[in-house]
C-alpha cells in the first residue's frame, strides 16, 4: 500500500500542489525569555498563487496571538521556505492549530478559484 | 624502481577512493495532507438567470485533489462558494446550491469518505475525516440561481472554494 502511494506521489508530482508540514509540530525553546517556537515548512508549487498568509488558532478557532518574521509570506512557484512560529508561553495552552492559507490577488479573474489552507496541530 | 613504487601508491589511493565514491540520496516520508487544485471549475450560463459548473450546464466541474500521506491524521473540509468574490453589480439576491463528493480515488476504501461525511452550514460546507491514506479528488458542483425573472448582468464571475486539510 505506502509503495503504490509513493509511487502515485512520485510519478504524478505536484503540479498546484500547497504543502504545510509538520503534521504535528513540537515547540521548542527559543532564544527569547519566555518563547516558544515551532519550526514549520511551507512548499508552493501552485502557480496560481505568490502569498500565503499564517495563523494560529485556539481549539475553537479564535486567533491567537503569535509572532512571526511575516504573516504574509511571499512565495514563488516551487519553492520552500522554512518557517518559524513564536509563541509566548502565556499562549501556550490556548494554542492548538498553525495554519497557512493561499492568498488570491485581486486580479486573478478565474471563474472558479480554489483557496487552501492546512492547519497543523499543535499537541 | 623502489622509488617508482613507492610514488604509484598515493596516485592508486587516490583513484580507489574516486572510483568507489558513493552519492547518496536520502529521503523522508512524513505524515502530511497535500491539498492540489486539479481542474479550476468554470461557470456555464444555461440560462439567463443561472451559473452553474455541471457539465449538463455547460460549465466545468472544479476538482481538488488530496494527498494523504498517514492514515486518520486529518480532516478534509471543502466549503463552497455563497457568494460572488468578483461580479458586475447585482441587485437582487443569489441562491447558491452545491455538492462536494469523493470521486476518483486511489483506494475503492476510500468510498468511505463519502458515507461518513458531514454537511453543514446550510448544505455549503462538506467535511471528509480521511481515515485512508492515498490520493482522493473531491468534484465540486456549484450553481447559482439570480432573482426570479432576471438575468445576471454581463461580466466576470468569480467565486471562491475554501479546500482545507485540519490536523486531528
Amino acid at each position: 500500500m505506502r509503495f503504490i502511494i509513493l509511487f502515485l506521489l512520485l510519478t504524478s508530482g505536484y503540479a498546484n500542489a500547497h504543502q504545510f508540514t509538520p503534521t504535528y509540530p513540537e515547540l521548542e525553546m527559543s532564544h527569547i525569555a519566555g518563547v516558544l517556537k515551532a519550526e514549520m515548512v511551507l512548499f508552493n508549487t501552485r502557480k496560481d498563487i505568490r502569498y500565503y498568509e499564517l495563523n494560529v488558532f485556539d481549539e475553537d478557532w479564535n486567533p491567537v496571538r503569535f509572532a512571526i518574521e511575516s504573516r504574509v509570506v511571499p512565495m514563488e512557484y516551487q519553492e520552500t521556505k522554512n518557517i518559524t512560529v513564536y509563541i509566548s508561553k502565556k499562549e501556550l495552552d490556548k494554542a492548538r492549530y498553525i495554519c497557512s492559507k493561499s492568498k488570491i490577488l485581486l486580479t486573478v479573474r478565474e471563474p472558479s478559484i480554489v483557496s487552501s489552507r492546512i492547519c497543523s496541530k499543535l499537541k | 624502481m623502489k622509488m617508482k613504487k613507492l610514488l604509484l601508491i598515493p596516485a592508486l589511493a587516490v583513484t580507489a577512493s574516486t572510483a568507489g565514491a558513493d552519492i547518496p540520496i536520502t529521503g523522508f516520508i512524513e505524515s502530511k495532507c497535500v491539498i492540489q487544485s486539479d481542474t479550476p471549475g468554470r461557470f456555464g450560463n444555461p440560462t439567463v438567470d443561472k451559473l452553474s459548473t455541471k457539465a449538463a450546464d455547460g460549465g466545468v466541474m472544479p476538482i481538488v485533489r488530496y494527498d494523504i500521506i498517514t492514515a486518520s491524521k486529518y480532516k478534509a473540509v471543502i466549503t463552497t462558494p455563497t457568494n460572488f468574490s468578483a461580479a458586475p453589480s447585482l441587485s437582487d439576491t443569489v441562491d447558491w446550491t452545491s455538492t462536494t463528493i469523493a470521486g476518483q480515488m486511489s483506494d475503492a476504501e476510500m468510498s468511505v469518505f463519502n458515507t461518513n461525511k458531514a454537511i453543514y452550514n446550510n448544505g455549503h460546507t462538506t467535511e471528509f475525516d480521511l481515515v485512508k491514506a492515498g490520493s482522493v479528488w473531491f468534484n465540486v458542483t456549484s450553481e447559482a440561481e439570480y432573482g426570479v425573472g432576471k438575468s445576471f448582468p454581463s461580466g466576470n464571475y468569480t467565486a471562491l472554494i475554501v479546500a482545507e486539510c485540519i490536523a486531528k
